[in-house]
């Protein structure tokens, strides 16, 4: 029998792109980079930043509130609306099983970060071209850094910046399932993230919430545009780990609590 | 044909239960392949859950459903590919067209051709509004949009849920009547729940009645409606006749008038045959006597308490 999901994806990314939200984001986090552009371009020079610093500062700021806003909310949606409105139950009428649909719904939020990421990584680096140069780190002593191993660590922030974007569709896509009404859904999703970012350092778990690490590649990368500096390990181990763990859960979790569910109205 | 092609739909003791509330009870039942069956009972009796366990979208606490012989729980994409259903209130993402939801569907479904489509959009009457969307569609629109949808990929059962519910009388004439024909000339099996006993009555062959999540009767509609052997209805020519003098006799229990002149004989141990005989012994002019035709509402009422739909 042919595995449902890749047309499930198909069906799930003609929806998205017929829906406002995505672009939304998308919209809302471009302006955020412009407005990242405005205010850096007058307070700093260039003789301060580099490109590569402006870039990796823009992300960080993008990503640790509009961007985890957006994505969440996009994630939180993806089931909780089909199950609202009764859509679930003519997909799942169809020759296809949960864990089909299940797995494409978290395809569906990834790739949407994804999109988000590289949307925001090109305007902020186009926009950091502008006022900032791309190239070797040096200061008035000479080169820190040659370009070719700045534009390694560059990539290497990048893809590892994906790693707790991932921990955060799956934790999205887990209220979704837990939760039926899209609405309530994106008011949990949300209202759970920011109550713990403001209680984690009280109750002295801010090491193992995965939203602490959604920043944390590009602040890594930050060092290696600035000269200073810089270590990846042991760090990063406990990043990808911390994640992979919140994606393991929150991924067998909601998919647990999605096949038991009775879909029924 | 083997046994498992003959039964499409082979319901066997199930039951569904939620806390202590058991929605469905031991249910066990039959639909034949080429066959309409009408699935009744009165709100709340378990019809709408039994349908969602056949798509498995309700787990049941106990027993098995089988399509065609293969086992919804075990085997269910080689199950489903072969039903075709429609729930009460079919939903649509609202803000795609028409044709791009069925066009969602038939990717699910595999085996579906854009020919397909625009037919069964043209079939139900949508090709014309195929591109608005789906929000600006009425009632009676999406029901039709939502049969078109279950009719995709050609499946050889249809399980439906109030189809035409929030159809005008004359779109449902239709509906009722292309299923009909679906059955008849296709080999069509229609599993079809609805509260219009009329549709019951006059499209389908087989019946299922259910109360308390149990099946508290079924069978063929023709039998169940059969004429009453022992009520018949009179009409004389003229003046409507004093009857008084019949109630003495032993074998009539009681003559009732109806509306139209019309008077209704209930023979305790004799027949039509008797009673036509006996009307012509005593000299009534007798324009019309026919054995009492049952109705579908009478039977449902008898068996369900006087609980209507």
């Amino acid at each position: 029998m042919n595995n449902m999901v890749i047309p499930l994806l198909h069906n799930e990314i003609a929806k998205a792109a017929r829906t406002k939200l995505p672009y939304f984001g998308l919209m809302v986090t471009s302006v955020l980079c412009f407005l990242i552009f405005v205010v850096t371009g007058a307070v700093l020079d260039g003789e301060t930043l580099n490109a590569w610093g402006y870039t990796s500062l823009s992300m960080q700021l993008v990503f640790t509130d509009i961007g985890l806003i957006f994505i969440a909310v996009f994630a939180s949606m993806l089931i909780a609306e089909e199950t609202a409105f009764g859509t679930v139950r003519a997909v799942l009428s169809s020759p296809l099983l949960r864990w089909e649909f299940y797995t494409a719904k978290v395809l569906t939020g990834l790739l949407y970060a994804v999109v988000m990421s590289v949307v925001s990584l090109v305007i902020s680096a186009c926009l950091g071209s502008v006022n900032y140069q791309f190239g070797d780190v040096a200061d008035s002593m000479g080169m820190i850094y040659a370009n070719k191993e700045v534009l390694l660590n560059f990539i290497m922030a990048f893809f590892l910046s994906w790693v707790p974007l991932a921990a955060l569709v799956m934790y999205g896509i887990f209220v979704s399932t837990a939760v039926r009404k899209s609405g309530q859904a994106v008011a949990v999703a949300i209202g759970t993230i920011y109550l713990i970012d403001f209680t984690k350092h009280i109750v002295g778990i801010d090491p193992y919430i995965f939203t602490r690490y959604i920043g944390f590649s590009w602040r890594i990368f930050n060092q290696v545009a600035q000269g200073v500096d810089y270590q990846w390990s042991p760090e990063v181990w406990k990043m990808i780990a911390m994640s992979l763990i919140y994606c393991f859960v929150m991924f067998a979790g909601g998919l647990v609590i999605f096949s038991k569910r009775d879909l029924n109205g | 044909m083997s046994s498992d092609d003959n039964v499409a739909l082979r319901l066997d003791d199930l039951c569904k239960s939620y806390g202590r509330i058991r929605a469905v009870d031991h249910l066990s039942l039959e639909v034949h392949s080429g066959e309409m069956a009408g699935f009744l009972g009165p709100n709340g009796a378990g019809k709408s859950t039994t349908l969602y366990m056949t798509s498995r979208l309700v787990h049941p606490s106990s027993g098995s459903i089988e399509i065609f012989g293969r086992n919804v729980w075990y085997g269910f994409k080689s199950a489903i590919r072969y039903v075709g259903t429609m729930f009460e209130t079919p939903s649509f993402y609202e803000y795609l067209s028409a044709r791009k939801n069925v066009e969602l569907t038939g990717r699910l479904r595999g085996n579906v051709t854009d020919r397909e489509i625009g037919e069964n959009l043209e079939r139900m009457g949508l090709s014309e509004r195929q591109n608005d969307k789906v929000s600006t569609y009425s009632h009676g629109m999406k029901q039709r949009l939502g049969l078109g949808m279950a009719l995709l990929g050609r499946p050889r059962l249809l399980v439906l849920d109030e189809p035409t519910d929030g159809m005008d009388p004359e779109g449902t004439r239709e509906v009722l009547n292309f299923l009909r024909e679906k059955v008849r000339n296709d080999g069509l099996t229609v599993f079809v729940s609805s509260h219009l006993l009329y549709e019951v009555e006059e499209y389908c062959d087989r019946v299922f009645v259910i109360n308390h999540g149990r099946l508290i009767s079924s069978g063929k509609v023709k039998e169940i409606l059969a004429p009453h052997d022992n009520v018949i209805q009179v009409a004389f020519h003229g003046k409507p006749p004093d009857l008084t003098g019949l109630i003495k006799e032993e074998s009539i229990k009681n003559i009732e008038r109806l509306p139209g002149e019309l008077f209704e004989f209930n023979l305790a141990d004799k027949d039509s045959v008797w009673l036509n005989n006996l009307l012509l012994k005593r000299g009534y002019k007798v324009s019309s006597l026919a054995p009492k035709r049952r109705t579908l509402k009478e039977f449902f009422l008898s068996i369900t308490g006087g609980k209507n739909e």
